[in-house]
């Protein structure tokens, strides 16, 4: 402790350092890194290079019509219509959102699948998701789907207590055979290594890809195997000196460099049991994995997924631009999955309702002088949703200003002072110490109190 | 005419309802007198009406005393031509 103990002499400075480069207001906050991670692998030291996430071509896929739609009852047709459209919108050209997978077993399956391809984005690409049985390649094939997912469990929870198997050969040789299946098909096969964070990796799963990866060797290279790691049970865990099976980085290290698995066939999908789920999902870009699995706003089998707009912003993050990225689709999507009775909490993160609002009486006043201090990034353009106070009693008059200028749409110099709000911070004052008041006030309380004490004001912006 | 002192203890007592006896050059809003947040935008705003001015918002409610805010209101009403 003491070899590393240094002194630190303040650095005084008149201007504020507000450190822009990395939280440049316009966009996420910056994740900027100034050296390798390092893990230890075997008891090797191993360096992982995470400033070429700038150029690597990481990905978005998304499972909201599949792991997402497994948590819920169906969508309509319509609604993944309308779904798949605002996906494609928010990915942008760049197909930052690059695919997504459907169901493939009803008809309303196949009819939802035709009718998104119809609206003619080439993002996100659709794929199948089948059970790993030789004959579901038909359905894929007569859906004239290039890649599917399967399933191809890797656990010995999995292989023996589920699927019954008598040995991991029986369980290995079955896998390969709907494998040999797919190729036949023409459908790339992408194998879902389920529950691989509580798999034997060195008993099972890498002699699996490595058999994997000597049959693409046979094949054309668009045919060639992809992996999906999948933590059925959010187990995995994303910082280094972990032991396997539950470590992110290793796992990822040794399919991707020892068994040579492409970055760009390989795929991160979590469950969110240890509220894990988007940090694991970022680690495995940052450790070789190109692809991160999501649902929108999180929804998946029992706990969720990566949300998917928070790995849009983590993408941003880590990119340094929106390349192509509308964000305020974040929101629009909010607003439909909520019209559409997905419930979602209002203290969640991008788009729940009171994610940017601030209601102690301090964080309003700090957001009246400079609404950086208390606003993670500009919300209102990336977002299209401007910071809010929500009035208790702990908001003061600071936050009744803060919420009077925002109705009224007043800026700068324009702004009201809270000297000039006195009833109306008089008035939500006495509702908690007078009316002994235990819930917060409504907009629509506010607005006939301003309307009422502030007739001035109200006649010259809303008269 | 009463003294702008005067007028300042007056508004005062009015808004933290205490009587103006109490109240004296040197009692300092908040920890002699008791105002609280919303009291002290208050204060701000009713010696802005009793003496037709309008005051910068942070520089009143810097103001501690009494006797500073006589001082205060006296200089700002000087400069927005205010007789008193």
């Amino acid at each position: 402790m003491s070899d590393t103990k240094k002194t630190h002499p303040l650095v005084d400075c008149t201007e504020p350092n507000l450190l822009e480069e990395t939280f440049n207001y316009d966009l996420p906050p910056l994740i900027r890194f100034d050296g390798p991670v390092m893990e230890t692998i075997d008891g090797q030291p191993v360096e992982f290079d995470p400033a070429a996430l700038r150029t690597r071509p990481i990905v978005i896929t998304d499972t909201t019509f599949r792991d997402g739609q497994q948590a819920r009852p169906p969508y309509s047709l319509e609604q993944m219509v309308h779904i798949y459209d605002l996906l494609s919108k928010l990915g942008g050209p760049n197909g930052v959102i690059r695919q997504t997978e459907f169901f493939l077993y009803t008809q309303n399956d196949r009819a939802t699948l035709d009718r998104c391809r119809e609206l003619g984005h080439r993002y996100p690409e659709c794929t199948g998701w089948i059970r790993a049985v030789p004959g579901d390649f038909r359905l894929v094939k007569e859906a004239e789907l290039k890649e599917s997912g399967m399933l191809t469990s890797c656990s010995d929870y999995h292989i023996f207590q589920k699927l019954k198997f008598k040995s991991r050969r029986q369980c290995m040789d079955s896998y390969c055979e709907v494998v040999d299946a797919a190729f036949e098909a023409g459908v790339r096969p992408r194998c879902h290594l389920e529950d691989i964070t509580r798999a034997d990796i060195e008993g099972f799963v890498l002699p699996f890809v490595e058999r994997l990866m000597r049959m693409s060797e046979q094949v054309p290279e668009e045919l060639s195997v992809k992996i999906r790691l999948c933590d059925t049970m959010g187990f995995g865990v994303s910082f280094p000196g972990v032991e396997l099976p539950r470590s992110i980085p290793k796992l990822i290290y040794k399919l991707n460099r020892e068994v040579g698995v492409p970055s760009e066939r390989l795929e991160w999908h979590g469950h969110n049991d240890f509220h894990k789920v988007h940090t694991n999902a970022a680690a495995a870009w940052l450790y070789g994995c190109d692809a991160a699995n999501t649902t929108l706003f999180g929804f998946g089998e029992r706990t969720g997924n990566p949300p998917l707009e928070g790995a849009v912003i983590e993408y941003i993050a880590l990119k340094g631009d929106l390349c192509g990225i509308r964000t305020e689709v974040i929101t629009e999507l909010a607003d439909y999955m909520r019209s559409i009775g997905l419930p979602i909490p209002d203290h969640y993160p991008l788009v729940g309702k009171a994610f940017n609002t601030t209601r102690a009486g301090i964080h309003a006043g700090g957001l009246r002088q400079d609404e950086r201090i208390y606003n993670i990034f500009d919300t209102t353009k990336l977002l299209g949703r401007p910071p809010r106070v929500a009035l208790t009693d702990k908001s003061g008059a600071d936050g009744v200003a803060l919420w009077v200028n925002e109705f009224f749409g007043l800026e700068g110099k324009d702004r009201i002072s809270k000297i000039k709000v006195h009833k109306v911070a008089r008035w939500v004052n006495d509702q908690y110490e007078k009316d002994g008041r235990m819930t917060a006030i409504s907009d629509e309380e506010l607005e006939a109190q301003v309307k009422e004490l502030m007739p001035e004001y109200w006649a010259k912006y809303k008269g | 005419m009463p003294t702008v002192e005067e007028r300042v203890i007056a508004v005062t007592a009015r808004v933290l309802q205490i009587d103006p006896s109490e109240i004296g050059p040197n009692s300092a809003f908040s920890t002699d007198l008791g105002a609280e947040s919303v009291q002290s935008i208050e204060l701000v705003a009713m010696f802005e009406e009793e003496f037709g001015i309008e005051m910068d918002e942070d520089a009143a409610l810097a103001v501690q005393s009494v006797g500073d805010a006589v001082e205060f209101i006296t200089k700002t009403c000087k400069e927005q031509g205010v007789e008193v």
